[in-house]
């Protein structure tokens, strides 16, 4: 086995945003389900916590490499 | 390269399967144009022409199954992916459309097929040509609907932006749209084709490992296969959906480069 | 149209990760031209600033 840490470290701090992604389309289909006519009210809500929860990934990502 | 996994079978511990077996040897001497990769995508390429040329020649009025097979595929990029998306100048655009889904699809498919089993856009280069075609195309049409200079002032400058903030924004935009979006393109195809071909690897070698063990590994080893089976299944509708999202994804492209406010 | 929002997840992931990769790499060049240590970071957060920015100013406007 060969690997370095970084890699570990980028495994643990991709749980968190993956888990907010989840929770954040969970949360846009379910509201878009319930009232249908919300969703262009919603979709830039869900997409710039998306994007918000993305960048944090994409930190760890690019932070395994540079570090 | 692909010996040292079979080496392990002979009792000098598991190896399990790295990008090593992605690199397969020459089939016709030292010559490094004949290996597998590069005969799977010939073969696709006759599988694909005379399976549609079969299926086109005798075209009648009520199909025979073999032309419903290949009209229905055809429907479906002409009207899911290349109608839907680009709108009414689709036409010009679905023999392209149609030839990437294909292609992509059945060198996807490879993977799963008994004897062939091998995902050929597993190899990087391949993805690489494709994603390239995708952008010239894209480009090209942008350029030749708007004019160069329209078509990246659109690109670069988003009007309703204090003037200030163009300096942290065009670079991104100039990098989204010329670097990381066909480098995104193709490493998706890449390495969704990598990892599925890596996985069933790691559990049908893993299982073959264990039935060469002692009795309570022989009896793990059915559970290895089993997740295997399953996993060629889950392997399938990746492969689909890969090849489906490629084609997607060049014909959002050639709309967005066709759109005149982007 | 749910075709489109796909597109937006992957270009909301192209433009931060645009954003990571120019500013932080303009970053990571000073450093090893002024030989210091902190503009990576700097450039780094600025990176993503500016990638949720242009994302506010694509999908979050309207």
């Amino acid at each position: 086995m060969e690997g370095t840490l970084n890699l570990v470290g980028f495994g643990l701090a991709a749980i968190g945003p993956g888990i907010a992604t989840g929770l954040i389309f969970a949360a846009y289909i379910n509201g878009v389900a319930r009232q249908p006519e919300a969703r262009s009210v919603l979709q830039p809500i869900a997409f710039l916590g998306f994007a918000l929860a993305e960048a944090l990934a994409l930190f760890g990502l690019v932070l395994a490499f540079v570090l | 390269m692909r010996s040292s996994v079979f080496l392990s079978a002979e009792g000098e511990g598991f190896v399990p399967p790295s990008s090593n077996d992605f690199e397969l040897p020459p089939i016709f001497g030292d010559n490094p144009f004949t290996t597998k990769p590069i005969f799977l995508v010939f073969l696709s390429v006759i599988l694909v022409s005379v399976f549609f040329i079969l299926s086109s020649r005798k075209a009648a009025i009520v199909p025979s199954k073999f032309q419903f097979a290949g009209e229905s595929i055809y429907a479906f990029v002409r009207n899911d992916l290349a109608r839907d998306v680009i709108g009414h100048e689709f036409m010009r655009f679905v023999p392209y459309l149609f030839t990437l889904f294909t292609f992509i699809l059945t060198n996807n498919i490879f993977g799963i097929v008994p004897f062939l089993q091998f995902p050929t856009m597993s190899r990087v280069s391949f993805p690489y040509v494709l994603a390239i075609t995708v952008y010239l195309v894209f480009h090209y049409v942008g350029i030749r609907k708007q004019g160069a200079w329209k078509y990246f002032k659109e690109i670069m400058f988003m009007p309703g932006v204090p003037k200030a903030a163009y300096i942290l924004i065009t670079p991104l935009e100039l990098l989204t749209f010329l670097l990381v979006r066909p480098l995104t393109l193709s490493l998706r195809l890449f390495a969704n084709m990598f990892a599925g071909h890596l996985l069933l690897l790691v559990f049908i070698l893993g299982g073959e490992h264990l039935l060469q063990g002692v009795i309570g590994l022989k009896l793990i080893s059915p559970f290895a296969f089993f997740i295997g089976i399953v996993l060629t299944f889950f392997e399938f509708m990746v492969q689909c959906l890969q090849a489906y999202i490629f084609t997607l994804l060049a014909a959002l492209y050639i709309a967005g480069a066709l759109a005149d406010e982007h | 149209m749910a075709t489109r929002d796909d597109n937006a997840a992957w270009s909301i992931i192209g433009y931060l990760l645009s954003g990571l990769l120019f500013w932080g790499g303009v970053g990571w060049g000073l450093d090893k031209w002024l030989g210091t240590t902190f503009l990576l970071l700097t450039g780094l957060i600025l990176g993503a600033g500016s990638g949720i920015y242009l994302v506010w100013l694509r999908f979050g406007r309207e």
